[in-house]
């Protein structure tokens, strides 16, 4: 009797035990900073390791094959991804990340973000002049943070109005040539054609960033052609000595918004906002057009029975052809590879430097991020020709300096599109008119000042 | 001799209670305690330190217009969510005690909700309002599914009491079975021989006798709607025009999305506060209607 006490308590105990001694064993693998600064130290970068925080969600895979591939040619270097979904908390668990003490030691995130946290990066200036020499004209300039290099772009994106060239064409009985709608009303000519086809002219798709950041984001970058100017603008309406009500390209853009507003193929149910859906039917050739940018390669892609051939238009915003936006697309670098300087260690921060490089000039990451993914990489040694006929367009478009420099976002407060994107969804469904956007949009601007 | 006992008790518990009480000062009580601690601070996640700042942040939150709207309409939603997924809980229960073949199989049915996680059936039932409902509408002509019913302000509400609900009726349901099986066969027997009707049995007999457990369903309703943020994100995620945000959306996108951290911190305090009051003060009260049998 009291023997198997004994042995009942015994177990009990062992059981204790390796509950706890495997907890500790997670801890000492985990990707604590300072766990491995001190393995490090004692079996000097004989076995380094990275994680990779990735917010361009869509192609979480793509990054994870080439993280294999790196290990592969680096045994020594294992780079684990931490991945995010699309459109979902992202920032949320980046910050609870960099709070918990155990950052991300290289960081694929939005321009805005990184220019937030600033002082958490790496400040990459030695690598300045080995970039300008790899990358596109301008695309280093085009990176800079306030005037200060701490992220590598990797991507280069554009949106715009995506087109379908099979339905236009057939619509108009020839092939279609872009630089044939020059104003709004070539536009409006255009839908009105495609609808008496019985086909539906243009998709808009519901979601709050599409509407916030990428239609309302043009409003602050059709201000001028410089960055700077634009920052400018968003201060000014901040303290409120600017009026939105009167200011030209936004009311051109929402004047045009109106009109994609009366064609849109979801108008029974504008809100609906099904990413893959939308994408989906715009390649199958549901709708001519679509308000999107070359990013829905990545679902448009591997689709079957999709239509070949794509293209953008510039979203329109008056009648007169030679209006600054009217003929160029916007584009940016919407996504920076950033080291952190936060937690990580000397190690870590150069083996970060060596992987990104690779990841800009190897081939294997080009086959994966321009062939695979379809994004448009804005350096000049490419290797690999893009799938993607969108970002193509995009391309030529950039190659003309026929471009909107939409960098003024990225030093917009984090919650700039979702709140204004809300306005734009009431706007979408006529919950207000003109001017209670206008009032709304205002509002928020100066709610933020000062902060 | 006492002495040892003492120690002997003393090692039993470290045994067994040991590792839960270490778990729960852990990840409960000192995150929270910290955490009160940074509302009266300025603490943000990009700088990293914090200067102390008193009541300031509480302050904010009672002019935070947007929390108070949203407060108000997480009480409409608790409401709701509680009063239908007990109401259909109970009677499910009721159902499934009556002793026809196949209950245990419909009990382990209307309890699987509640092992998926809440994100997945969030985008389950997101799938089904946004695609599958409005096909169907369209398709038959049915004017109240032709249109997602989340992205309408008033119907986006009732698709989070809806699934809110169902989710929980599975577990308040086994709940309610056992309150149920414990209520004597005899005194039910007894009062149809002195001729009382079904729903006379209901009220006067099988009510009162389940009272603990319509006071532990309560009680866990309340608490778990109250704090429901990954049904809310992966259902409407505050959509449409963030008309469904829950408290607890609120306070995430405050603290991660505004940046504003101590202000969203300090609102999350306040709906503690208001949880640990309403909930408390139901089951005390609920509790005295409790009888023996």
């Amino acid at each position: 009797m009291k023997r198997s006490k004994v042995i009942i308590l015994g177990v009990c105990l062992a059981l204790v035990f390796s509950i706890l001694a495997a907890c500790s064993k997670n801890n000492s693998t985990s990707n604590d900073p300072e766990a491995s600064s001190g393995s490090n130290s004692s079996q000097s970068s004989k076995e380094v390791k990275l994680t990779f925080f990735n917010t361009s969600a869509e192609i979480n895979t793509v990054f994870e094959n080439l993280f294999k591939v790196y290990k592969q040619e680096h045994p020594n270097v294992t780079i684990e991804l931490i991945p995010t979904a699309i459109g979902g908390e992202q920032l949320q668990k980046f910050q609870s990340l960099l709070a918990s003490g155990k950052p991300a030691t290289i960081a694929n995130l939005d321009a805005g973000t990184i220019h937030q946290y600033k002082d958490k990066f790496l400040d990459l200036e030695s690598e300045k002049a080995k970039y300008e020499n790899l990358a596109l004209p301008g695309a280093i300039d085009g990176a800079l943070l306030d005037g200060k290099f701490i992220g590598v772009p990797y991507t280069a994106q554009g949106y715009g109005l995506l087109y379908n060239k099979r339905i236009i064409d057939e619509v108009i009985g020839s092939s279609f040539d872009p630089s044939t709608i020059k104003t709004r009303s070539d536009l409006e000519a255009l839908f009105k054609k495609i609808e008496a086809a019985g086909k539906a002219p243009v998709i808009i798709h519901g979601a709050d960033w599409s509407l916030g950041a990428h239609y309302q984001g043009l409003a602050y970058s059709l201000q001028s052609n410089n960055v700077e100017e634009n920052r400018k603008f968003v201060e000014e309406l901040k303290q409120g000595t600017v009026d939105l009500s009167t200011n030209t390209a936004f009311n051109g853009l929402m004047d045009t918004f109106d009109l994609l507003k009366k064609y849109n193929a979801r108008k029974n149910d504008p809100l609906v906002a099904d990413y893959n859906k939308d994408s989906a039917d715009f390649a199958k050739g549901e709708a001519a057009f679509y308000f999107m940018g070359d990013w829905s390669w990545a679902v448009i892609g591997p689709l079957e029975g999709r239509d070949k051939d794509f293209g953008i238009l510039p979203v329109p915003i008056s009648d007169n052809a030679a209006d600054f936006g009217n003929s160029q697309v916007a584009y940016t670098e919407p996504k920076l590879f950033a080291i952190d300087n936060s937690g990580s260690t000397p190690e870590q921060q150069e083996a970060a430097k060596a992987f990104i490089e690779w990841m800009i000039t190897s081939e294997a990451s080009q086959k994966a991020i321009i062939g695979e993914a379809g994004l448009a990489m804005p350096y000049k040694d490419r290797k690999v020709e893009s799938s993607n006929p969108m970002s193509s367009a995009i391309s030529k478009y950039v190659a003309e300096g026929k471009t909107v420099n939409i960098g003024v976002i990225n030093y917009f407060p984090s919650d700039w599109w979702s709140k204004t994107g809300a306005s734009m969804q009431k706007y979408l469904v006529d919950k207000i008119d003109r001017a209670g956007l206008t009032k709304e949009v205002q509002d928020y601007w100066k709610s933020t000042a000062g902060k | 001799m006492t002495n040892k006992k003492f120690l002997h008790n003393t090692g039993t518990f470290l045994i067994f209670g040991g590792p839960s009480v270490f778990a729960f000062f852990a990840v409960v009580l000192i995150p929270f305690l910290f955490g009160l601690y940074l509302t009266f601070t300025n603490w943000d996640v990009r700088s990293g330190d914090h200067t102390f700042l008193g009541l300031a942040n509480y302050v904010e939150v009672f002019q935070d217009k947007t929390f108070l709207t949203q407060l108000w309409f997480t009480l409409k939603y608790v409401l709701f969510t509680v009063v239908i997924a007990n109401v259909a809980a109970f009677f499910l229960a009721f159902a499934l005690t009556s002793g026809f073949k196949g209950q245990q199989l419909l009990r382990t049915g209307f309890f699987t909700p509640n092992l998926i996680g809440g994100l997945v059936l969030g985008y389950l039932w997101q799938l089904l309002f946004s695609q599958v409902l409005p096909y169907l509408g369209q398709k038959y002509g049915w004017a109240l599914f032709e249109t997602s019913w989340l992205t309408d302000t008033n119907k986006a509400f009732w698709a989070l009491v809806i699934v809110s609900a169902w989710q929980l009726i599975g577990y308040l349901m086994i709940i309610y079975i056992s309150g149920l099986m414990s209520v004597p066969v005899d005194v039910i027997e007894a009062a149809g021989i002195d001729g009382a009707n079904g729903f006379n049995k209901i009220r006067k007999i099988i009510l009162p006798l389940s009272a603990p457990a319509i006071v532990i369903c309560i009680f866990i309703s309340i608490s778990r709607s109250f704090l429901t943020y990954d049904l809310n994100l992966a259902l409407t995620k505050g959509g449409p025009f963030n008309s469904t945000e829950l408290s607890s959306y609120h306070v995430v996108q405050k603290a991660f999305l505004s940046n504003e951290y101590g202000v969203g911190q300090s609102e999350a305090v306040v709906l503690f506060v208001i949880v640990a009051v309403i909930a408390l003060t139901q089951a005390y009260f609920l509790k005295k209607l409790e009888v023996e049998a």
